[in-house]
């Protein structure tokens, strides 16, 4: 048999990765391997971090504020902080990381983790192996976990600030749903400050199934809060709620301004997320209705008046 | 945990599948809906195999611990398979190495001088000092070899005792020195439910005349298969004379239960179901199926042979043999069976290059029968994996070639014998005397290297049964002169197969297809 047809041969059925559809009558026994860890230690050496900054300089920042219009707001309240801290946001677009890694201070950016989800970013060694570069992404096991200790705690240790994405997943509908509890209770562990960030049209921008943003450069907006630090004895569940709040309020000052959203708060007027089984709210199509809505262009504001 | 062995229905997901073609391999496309058996999972090996012998000779079944069996001034008689297991040949040490120190430890402590060791090769061909210290190790070889470290003698009747008959009349006739020992220890490796128990014995070191009784074409045709003892005539036999040996001897059984791990990791692919291969697997089926094809065909040959197989160890079991056997043949069914519902109009078997009698040497036509329609048609548990009148297709290229100096009498048989019959109650009474008493022969094997005359005769009842059961046999790939005097068909693809087969089951067969090795035995429901 020639190599051609031998190859061929070899090839059907079998994905470019080699990778053979499994026959029915066998997917009972069908093993999986016991994943290894994808090595991350590397990302955080000097010269990764050095190409990382320039690849972020150099090609993310200029890719997406080419394809969007990040507005960013609130980088002032990081002027005082010191030492790691985690940034939490709501997640709902593949546009959150680049937008938040790219908008920070550079002293941030540069000592920057990323928590990506280990089923998702981590199960092909080509997708880990770029996300790991360009956002020096360590792994999160969502759904029950195998590793009995996560990355995080010792990256904190080790003075590397986070981003984290507590609800935990991409919102399907734009809407922000709960924050898991891990979050806090890292914070709260490790006595580390929380920077909440709220981000607003990403999902009109790249939802989920998108992998690249609608054209004509949609209006983003990345806003930055006022760190939150652990009180005394204070429990993560406390914690928890504050950051929720904070990113409500943040995120609600689209519409209401930022003196409108700190009134709202006050008077108790924000709501909330909660978990997805037990929202009432609206129906799911009023609420990719209104996370799609296109952000309000805000023109220049007018100097000259006549 | 390792899985258990399953049969697969092909589906328009299945890769194409590994089917072994003598020395050589390919992929082929089963038609959708055809049933795939596959051997469980190779199970772990025993961590510490030099434990797990130790406790089996303190904590052998039906007999007293090894040590108490020894003492000064007695004969003791170690006796070993010889080359026809396992196959491949396991990588040094061998297992019966390992045990067989362990022995000669225990028996040096109690002080036992009188220490011989024999290879019951029976009417296999001697095995060479290299193979011989190949499979006992070096330091044993070193301390009995040339004058107490032997191949059994199955034509030298000044070492041969005749024990009597069993209740059917059975000649019982053994080697003397073993018979007349205090203690006989026989060393064995169980690699398919056929071999060790009561057969050790009575088989390894009898002669032509003990032999005659068991294998013949009556007996074959009624062991169904002669791989499940219960249900076999031919080990029905065995145990008789295993009694009668009990009568006269003490004999020690050790027994090993090998794994599936038979290929070593250059090969992994072919330990592992197809769906499974990962891209190293893919490149390593097309580099080694490349290369090996690119072989001159001496080289190619000498390279198979080379190969030695990473088994571990699954359990090592000691005690009388007729105890000891049940719990082997327990271990070797958790490796090798797998249930599979109903038969099937047509079964497909690849056949690799080895089978128990080709080690070092070359796989003549006749092996090329014996190994299809005795051991692999044989693979099965109360009924055959075919139905009656179904087709048989093997994938072997069956060339006409012969080792003059192992199996001279497989010349004679292939050139003169099958020219007049194929039918083996036929050779067997016109032909099988001749050859068992030729002088010539009876030389070759006592003082050369060869087989014994009557051993084709054998290779040919082997597939008695399978003779008597299957509607046609088709070799695919299968030289179109040597398939012929066999009174095969031979096919060059699967199709063309199928097609010749499409007399006997129709146009649309229910196919089965063993996929071994590794080994599996398919218990037909």
């Amino acid at each position: 048999m020639k190599i051609r047809d031998e190859i061929r041969l070899l090839r059907h059925g079998r994905d470019w990765r080699g990778r053979s559809t499994v026959p029915r009558s066998a997917d009972p026994w069908i093993q999986f391997e016991e994943e290894r860890e994808f090595p991350t230690r590397w990302a955080r050496s000097r010269v990764a971090v050095a190409v990382r900054s320039g690849l972020r300089r150099g090609l993310l920042r200029p890719v997406t504020w080419s394809q969007t219009r990040p507005v960013v707001e609130g980088v002032e309240y990081l002027e005082n902080l010191r030492g790691p801290a985690v940034f939490v946001a709501n997640h709902s677009s593949h546009l959150d990381a680049p937008l938040v890694v790219s908008s920070l201070p550079r002293r941030f950016a540069d000592r920057l983790a990323v928590g990506a989800a280990a089923d998702y970013f981590f199960d092909a060694r080509v997708r880990a192996a770029a996300t790991v570069l360009f956002f020096n992404a360590f792994p999160v096991e969502r759904h029950g976990s195998r590793r009995l200790r996560s990355l995080a705690v010792d990256l904190l240790d080790d003075g590397w600030s986070l981003l984290l994405f507590p609800e935990g997943t991409r919102s399907e509908d734009g809407w922000m749903s709960a924050f898991k509890p891990g979050t806090a209770q890292l914070c709260v562990s490790r006595g580390v400050p929380v920077v909440p960030v709220a981000l607003r049209g990403a999902y009109a921008a790249m939802p989920r199934g998108r992998n690249w943003p609608v054209p004509g450069r949609p209006r983003i907006s990345v806003r930055y809060g006022r760190p939150l630090y652990p009180a005394e004895g204070e429990g993560f569940r406390e914690l928890r709620t504050r950051m929720m709040r904070a990113v409500v309020r943040l995120s609600a000052e689209e519409e209401l301004g930022w003196y409108g959203a700190l009134r709202a708060e006050a008077d108790e007027s924000l709501e909330l997320p909660r978990r997805s089984a037990e929202r009432p709210g609206p129906a799911e199509w009023r609420r990719v209705w209104e996370s799609t809505r296109p952000l309000d262009p805000r023109p220049r504001r007018r100097v000259w008046t006549f | 945990m390792s899985r258990p062995g399953f049969v697969l229905e092909v589906d328009e997901r299945t890769p194409p599948l590994l089917v072994h073609q003598g020395e050589g391999f390919r992929l082929e496309r089963l038609p959708l809906g055809s049933k795939v058996v596959y051997p469980p999972d190779s199970l772990p090996g025993v961590r510490n195999v030099d434990a797990a012998i130790d406790h089996a000779l303190l904590h052998p079944m039906g007999i007293e611990p090894l040590p108490e069996l020894l003492r000064p001034g007695m004969r003791l008689t170690v006796v070993f398979d010889d080359i026809s297991l396992p196959l491949p040949p396991m990588q040094t040490p061998d297992i019966r190495q390992r045990v067989i120190e362990h022995v000669l430890e225990l028996a040096a402590a109690k002080g036992v001088d009188d220490v011989e060791l024999i290879a019951g090769n029976s009417l296999h061909r001697r095995m060479t000092p290299a193979e011989l210290k190949r499979i006992v190790g070096d330091r044993v070889f070193r301390s009995f070899f040339p004058d107490h470290l032997r191949n059994h003698d199955a034509e030298d009747s000044a070492n041969l005792v005749d024990l009597g008959s069993t209740a059917q009349g059975e000649v019982v006739e053994l080697n003397r020195r073993a018979m007349e020992s205090d203690l006989v220890v026989y060393v064995n490796i169980t690699l398919t439910a056929m071999s060790g128990g009561p057969k050790s014995v009575s088989v390894g070191l009898a002669s032509y005349r003990s032999l005659r009784h068991h294998h013949n074409v009556h007996t074959l045709r009624h062991s169904r298969s002669f791989n499940d003892p219960p249900n076999s005539a031919m080990h029905h036999s065995y145990e008789r004379m295993k009694d009668l040996i009990g009568d006269h001897v003490t004999v020690f059984q050790i027994e090993a239960t090998l794994n599936n791990d038979t290929f070593p990791a250059s090969t992994g692919f072919l330990n592992k179901r197809e769906w499974e291969w990962n891209l190293a697997d893919q490149g390593r089926y097309l580099a080694v199926k490349r290369a090996n094809e690119l072989l001159p065909a001496k080289s190619r040959r000498r390279l198979w042979q080379a190969t030695a197989a990473p088994y571990g160890v699954t359990a090592v079991n000691a005690g009388a043999p007729g105890a000891v056997h049940p719990q082997t043949i327990a271990n070797v069914h958790r490796q090798q069976l797998t249930e599979v519902q109903g038969q099937s109009d047509v079964a497909i078997f690849g056949l690799p290059y080895i089978c128990p009698y080709n080690v070092n040497s070359i796989m003549n036509p006749i092996l090329v029968m014996s190994l299809g329609l005795g051991y692999f048609f044989n693979m099965y548990r109360n009924r055959p994996l075919v139905r009656p009148g179904g087709t048989a297709i093997f994938y072997h290229p069956v060339p006409g070639e012969f080792h003059p100096v192992h199996h001279p009498s497989y010349i004679d048989f292939f050139d003169e014998v099958l020219t007049q019959s194929t039918d083996p109650a036929v050779l067997e009474t016109k032909y099988e005397e001749q050859f068992a008493t030729d002088p010539w022969y009876i030389q070759l094997y006592r003082k050369s290297y060869a087989y014994h005359g009557v051993h084709p005769f054998y290779m040919w009842y082997w597939g008695a049964h399978a003779l008597e059961h299957l509607g046609e046999v088709i070799f695919v790939g299968g030289n179109r002169r040597t398939t012929a005097r066999m009174g095969f068909k031979a096919a060059s693809t699967l199709a063309d197969a199928l097609e010749i087969a499409s007399h006997t089951v129709g146009t649309s067969p229910t196919i089965s297809y063993l996929h071994a090795p590794p080994l599996v035995m398919a218990d037909v429901r």
